[in-house]
């Protein structure tokens, strides 16, 4: 039974991702040292945890068997609510901000109940929830950007995108030399990989996650809810979504009722390649986050190499298909070896 | 024989126009293993899974020690200490087999808001449990249950229903797609459960296996119950097969 370290390491579905990790940042720096640079490290950063924040959740979502093609719409949808509503003097930032959150949770709710208690696939209720809410957004827009340059002098924007700068000291310098520029996401982004990771491989409710994506019938007959389960985590990765869309809409200075489009596929390729399985059972939070640095370091070094940024989809596509390749193969090799 | 742990009235059971159940009066004693056998088809499995929760009853009542109960979920037939283990519905094969052995019913430790599992605390409970039951190699409780044999599986879930200290473990065909070794193994725990205080249903079509483990047994035909205490050591297993075929009625 005793297996040397190397082969669990190799067991485990973070193995791939990891590998694969490291190979990109080797071969991009060694043909553009830049890449490892602190700027763009800040930069990529920043970009990263926006839709990191939605792989978090929908990591969740997945092990339990479910996903949600409707988070894109929503990280649109609640930056035009937030914005309308301050901008038009209707409430206070902090009040819309949470308004928009909690339409987020409704729209997840609804969601949840169509898929548990209707019993629809996850697959069609929430592309038809994708079209609901991309519709509202450009609805109340009339397909118009809300500005959102105003958040500039409130607290709230300082707490969700402030940055600050970590120094780099050197030991002649008493000063402090701007070094890494870090956003308040990234930290944000942190708090949220422990916390998910410590709920689904510490507490009794990560349990009945993997339970409700291994074998629901079994789950269901230990007395878990499934159905209250899953509809958490639709919420779950629906707040999230929205709140990705907010954080992004204050960075980049506008809310424009189009964006999020495409993001449900790059974050679900997220979530897959870092082995956690389509179809439920299998998650680990650890390896989204590596799948996670994969696609945005690939986008951001295919650029800094000389490769045209349009190539990008087709790494993006390769890796999916290797990496699929690599899980069944281990998946594989597990049965044969017991 | 004094009040019998189940007693089952009257039940009544329709699939919409199909009527799987007719009248079915079951009283099962403490610590009794019970074989219920026929045909397929004859409503075994409906007549579990009204007792387990997983199907309402169209009309009847059950009564369990004297009380009636009221049983409208699988978790109300586990509060009222009935465990079922479906063949592959029990366990969740990416699981480890504490995790499964308390899942649902998780040991918790720290404050509550955290929901944090005592992961120490149910591997050594499940690394005991699994020596009790006898599982013969030695496999760590963090294994998943998708790397274990069917048989090993079923040593699980009894485990598990013997753990918690259910009165009524239910096996709805536990040796289907066993090899003979690991039958002798489930026959044995299921003896052994019953050794430990526990009662049993064990439904089977192999009439061997049943005649091996069972103190009386249940015949059903088309939804009825057509003989209700044979006994393994007076009957022989061709007059059986007559009875669930309903050859010849006399016994
Ligand atoms: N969910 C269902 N919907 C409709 N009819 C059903 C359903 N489940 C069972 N039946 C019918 O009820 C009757 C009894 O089925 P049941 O599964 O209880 O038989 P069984 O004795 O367990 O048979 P087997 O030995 O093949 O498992 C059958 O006629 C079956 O077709
Ligand atoms: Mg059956």
């Amino acid at each position: 039974m005793q297996r040397s370290l190397l082969g669990r390491f190799i067991d485990r579905p973070e193995f791939g991702p990891f590998v694969l990790l490291v190979v990109m940042i080797v071969v991009f720096t060694s043909i553009n040292p830049a890449f490892i640079s602190l700027l763009n490290i800040g930069n990529t950063l920043a970009f990263t945890v926006e839709l990191g924040l939605i792989a978090l959740a929908m990591t969740l979502l997945m092990t339990s068997g479910e996903f949600d093609l409707s988070v894109g719409a929503v990280f649109g949808f609640s930056a035009v609510v937030m914005w309308t509503l301050f901008n038009t003097d209707i409430m206070s930032l902090p009040v819309a901000f949470l308004t928009a959150l909690g339409i987020a949770l409704f729209i997840g709710f609804v969601s949840g109940v169509f898929v548990t208690i209707l019993a629809i696939p996850s697959f069609l209720v929430t592309l038809g929830m994708l079209l609901v809410v991309r519709g509202s957004a450009l609805w109340v827009t009339d397909g118009f950007p809300q500005r959102s340059w105003r958040a500039g002098d409130q607290w709230l924007a300082e707490v969700l995108v402030g940055d600050f700068w970590i120094c780099n000291w050197t030991i002649q310098q008493t000063t402090c030399n701007p070094g890494l520029r870090v956003y308040m996401s990234v930290i944000w982004f942190t708090l949220f990989a422990i916390l998910c990771h410590y709920v689904l491989t510490r507490t009794a409710f990560g349990n009945w996650i993997t339970a409700c994506g291994g074998n629901p019938s079994a789950a269901r007959n230990r007395g878990v809810k499934v159905t209250r389960v899953k509809i958490i985590l639709f919420m779950f990765s629906s707040f999230m979504a929205g709140l990705a869309g907010i954080i992004s809409s204050i960075r980049t200075t506008a809310a424009n009722p189009n964006s999020g489009a495409g993001y449900e596929l790059e974050v679900i390729a997220m979530v897959v390649i870092g082995g956690t399985a389509l179809m439920g059972g299998r998650g680990t939070i650890l390896g989204t986050v590596l799948g996670i640095f994969i696609l945005r370091l690939m986008r951001n070094g295919i650029v800094l190499i000389g490769v045209p940024g349009l190539a990008y989809n087709i790494f993006i596509g390769a890796i999916i298909l290797g990496m699929m390749a690599l899980h069944s193969w281990l998946e594989r090799r597990h049965n044969a070896g017991t | 024989m004094d009040q019998p742990l189940i007693d089952m009235r009257n039940i009544t059971k329709h699939y919409g126009r199909i009527q799987a159940l007719t009248d079915v009066n079951l009283k099962i004693a403490h610590n009794e293993i019970v074989g219920l056998l026929g045909d397929n088809g004859a409503g075994k499995s409906t007549l579990i899974k009204v007792l387990s929760g997983a199907v309402p009853l169209t009309s009847g009542e059950i009564w369990i020690k004297g009380q009636k109960a009221e049983i409208n979920s699988t978790s109300d037939a586990i509060e009222n200490g009935i465990e079922t283990i479906y063949q592959d519905s029990a366990l969740v094969p990416q699981l480890s087999i504490a995790r499964n052995l308390f899942l649902g019913r998780e040991l918790r430790k720290g404050p509550r808001f955290l929901d944090r599992m005592d992961l120490a605390e149910m591997n050594s409970v499940a690394s005991e449990l699994l020596r009790k039951v006898g599982i013969s190699k030695n496999i760590p409780p963090t294994t998943p249950i998708g790397s274990l044999s069917g048989g090993e599986r079923q040593a699980v879930a009894i485990a598990r229903a013997m753990y918690f200290d259910s009165d009524l473990i239910i096996l709805d065909e536990p040796t289907n797609n066993l090899g003979v070794a690991e039958t002798i193994g489930v026959l044995k725990f299921v003896r052994d459960a019953r050794d430990s205080g526990h009662s049993c249903i064990f439904i089977a079509h192999n009439i061997h296996h049943v005649f091996k483990v069972v103190d009386r047994m249940v015949v059903m035909r088309r939804g009825k119950i057509v003989a209700d205490d044979l006994d393994p050591k007076t009957c022989t297993i061709a007059d059986v097969e007559d009875v669930i075929t309903g050859e010849d009625l006399v016994i």
